[in-house]
């Protein structure tokens, strides 16, 4: 199932992919095993070479980022019925062991929304890849939140925000006409449903005073509730227009209630009193039995993305093939 | 210039502002070609700046989806689009006439180019009416024009062509909604010629507020108070005008530079235009009780 991954530019994504590739790494080659990643070889070249640059303390470059026009990658999870069965069966492609995810990432551009809506086509990939998605992450830079209102950092997150918000209008509109045109055609649908998480990234970044103003601390809660409580402070103050329009989904028609919220950070190295000169280095834990030399950044927060998207997993499939079959049927009535 | 621009992109920042409160008892959808028109005049507001005039011009038609999560409001309505928990939600539609004296005027002359727009706001439930309040109690004593006599005829013409497209008889009636735009730079002396305080009443004191504000049009726009007023007299389709005041605070321009919408701080810890939040959350319940009776 396609997932779409949205950020601006220089916001993170392609650190955001390295980190979760690392990640993975780690947590995909746990002995569990009900886990798994894949991604195509152009984004996987991209993505071991950002976390390479990463174990060698470097963020990733621009070049580095020029080289790849498209990024994706498929989380696969162990289907809990499969997982039951002995190991042979589970590894025969017939039982189709794993439910997928296939994330693709893209810069959002106003350029891409205003031609969809000027002409009504979704000519664009990341339109495309939207449309057809259940699951939308949102990448929110949390360098860019100031409540300086001089500063070009304001008015980018002002954009930012517009773009977002128009990009998850013309998505819920879309689901709701294709709903609506199921129904007309005597398909019997469920109602339309998106899975919206955000991601903070740059979280280290975030300045003391902006999270002072909002009366909030550094650390980001572990409590469901209060992770949302958090987030949502932040949000509502930096993209207010993409909130209250994933809330209005509902008056749309389309539930995007479930959102989730997660964070990223990388810890850099800090010279006491001075501003470091070009791009800070990344600090790396130490070695251990365990591994080490890899960046130290907030895994618990990825590990947490990547079981959130588990029951959507399993959830998702059914729903898809269920719309497949009622679009077949609604075709095969046409004719 | 009754700034029909930034009333509107106020009343978007105060539902973005209601829907994505913590609250979680308003929400709203746009659909996506008003997101598109407004988001761009949000993003001046929120920037400390009056839309633009590319802005404006890009401004035809903005449509809102409202809910509440209220009990009682789930009513049968025509205009109720989708459920949303135990409530209902309603469309609102809002058609901007950008020039109403022009508009009028090819209108009376039975035109055939009467704008399409126009032809809607006749059929429409509610009408608002904008009223310029840097313009109240201008009025020239050698009895020559005064600066809001053409909007007034014009403006009393458009309610008596709404009411006659109604059928006699019929159960919709027209709702008149006056907004004293720019009520923060109203002349004091206009205030004080009507005798009335610096502040109006309350919006939840329907009836001081009404007297407020009629006193206000009496002087500057007779006609068309005239025309909402014969509505007791000879059982026309007006329902009751409500009076809203929108305000926002400036820092005054200079040699260099055009006046400026000041910015506070919200609760939340974030800015918004300092302006009168309250009349607009008030003007969005009424919008709302309007269309939810609508089609009863």
């Amino acid at each position: 199932m396609p997932c779409a991954l949205l950020g601006d530019r220089a916001s993170g994504k392609t650190t955001f992919l390295g980190l979760l590739y690392s990640a993975q790494v780690k947590y995909g080659t746990g002995v569990q095993d009900d886990f798994r990643f894949h991604a195509p070889i152009g984004s996987l070249n991209l993505m071991s070479a950002v976390y390479e640059g990463m174990k060698d303390g470097r963020f990733p470059s621009a070049t580095l980022k020029e080289e790849i026009t498209e990024l994706g990658f498929i989380f696969g999870y162990l289907r809990k019925v499969v997982g039951k069965l002995p190991y042979y069966i589970r590894q025969q492609n017939w039982a189709r062991p794993f439910s997928t995810l296939r994330f693709s990432a893209y810069d959002v551009s106003g350029e891409d929304i205003e031609e969809f809506i000027e002409t009504g086509i979704a000519s664009r990939p990341l339109i495309q890849q939207l449309l057809k998605s259940v699951v939308v992450v949102v990448l929110v830079d949390c360098s860019k939140m100031t409540t300086d209102i001089d500063t070009p950092a304001y008015k980018k997150m002002l954009r930012y925000d517009s773009t977002v918000a128009k990009l998850l209008v013309a998505f819920q509109t879309y689901k709701r006409q294709e709903y609506d045109r199921l129904k007309d055609s005597g398909v019997k649908a469920e109602a339309p449903r998106i899975y919206p998480a955000f991601v903070l990234s740059k979280f280290d970044t975030l300045k003391d005073d902006v999270l002072a103003r909002l009366g909030l601390h550094r650390g980001f809660p572990e409590n469901k509730r209060a992770r949302k409580d958090y987030a949502e402070a932040l949000l509502r103050v930096f993209v207010p227009q993409t909130l209250s329009q994933i809330r209005g989904g509902k008056i749309a028609g389309v539930s995007m209630d479930k959102a989730a919220y997660f964070l990223s950070w990388v810890r850099t190295e800090q010279h006491e009193g001075m501003e470091p000169v070009g791009q800070s280095k990344i600090v790396r834990t130490g070695f251990a039995p365990e591994g080490g030399g890899e960046p130290d950044f907030s895994y618990d927060e990825y590990v947490e993305f990547i079981e959130h998207f588990r029951d959507i997993a399993h959830k998702i499939p059914d729903e898809v093939l269920e719309a497949e079959k009622f679009q077949a049927q609604a075709l095969a009535r046409a004719a | 210039m009754s700034g029909k621009a930034t009333f509107l992109s106020l009343l978007y920042a105060t539902q973005v502002k209601s829907g994505s409160d913590a609250s979680d008892d308003f929400r709203f959808h746009a659909d996506v070609d008003s997101l598109d028109e407004i988001s761009e005049a949000f993003e001046q507001l929120m920037s400390g700046s009056f839309p633009d005039s590319a802005t404006k011009e890009g401004m035809r038609g903005i449509t809102f989806h409202l809910g509440y999560r209220r009990a009682g409001r789930g009513v049968l309505s025509r205009f109720r689009s989708r459920r949303w928990a135990s409530g209902g939600s309603i469309a609102l539609h809002f058609i901007l006439v950008r020039d109403v004296e022009k508009e009028m005027s090819r209108f009376r002359l039975g035109s055939s180019f009467t704008n399409a727009n126009l032809r809607e706001v006749l059929e429409s439930d509610a009408i608002a009416i904008l009223v310029d309040s840097t313009k109240l109690g201008h009025r020239p004593e050698d009895g020559t024009v005064g600066p809001m006599d053409r909007y007034d005829t014009a403006v009393e013409s458009l309610l008596s062509a709404a009411q006659r497209s109604r059928p006699r008889g019929g159960r919709r009636s027209i709702h008149p909604i006056v907004v004293f735009s720019k009520f923060d730079s109203v002349d004091p002396k206009a205030l004080r010629a009507a005798n009335l305080a610096g502040a109006p009443p309350d919006a939840k004191k329907t009836g001081p507020r009404s007297a407020y504000a009629e006193a206000l049009l009496e002087s500057s726009l007779p006609r068309t108070i005239e025309r909402v007023r014969a509505r007791d007299r000879d059982a026309s389709s007006f329902a009751k005008p409500s009076y809203f005041f929108s305000s926002v605070r400036t820092e005054a321009a200079s040699a260099d530079r055009r006046a400026k919408i000041r910015l506070r701080r919200t609760n939340g810890g974030g800015w918004e235009p300092d302006y009168s939040a309250d009349e607009y959350r008030a003007l969005l319940e009424r919008l709302w009780t309007i269309a939810s009776n609508a089609g009863e």
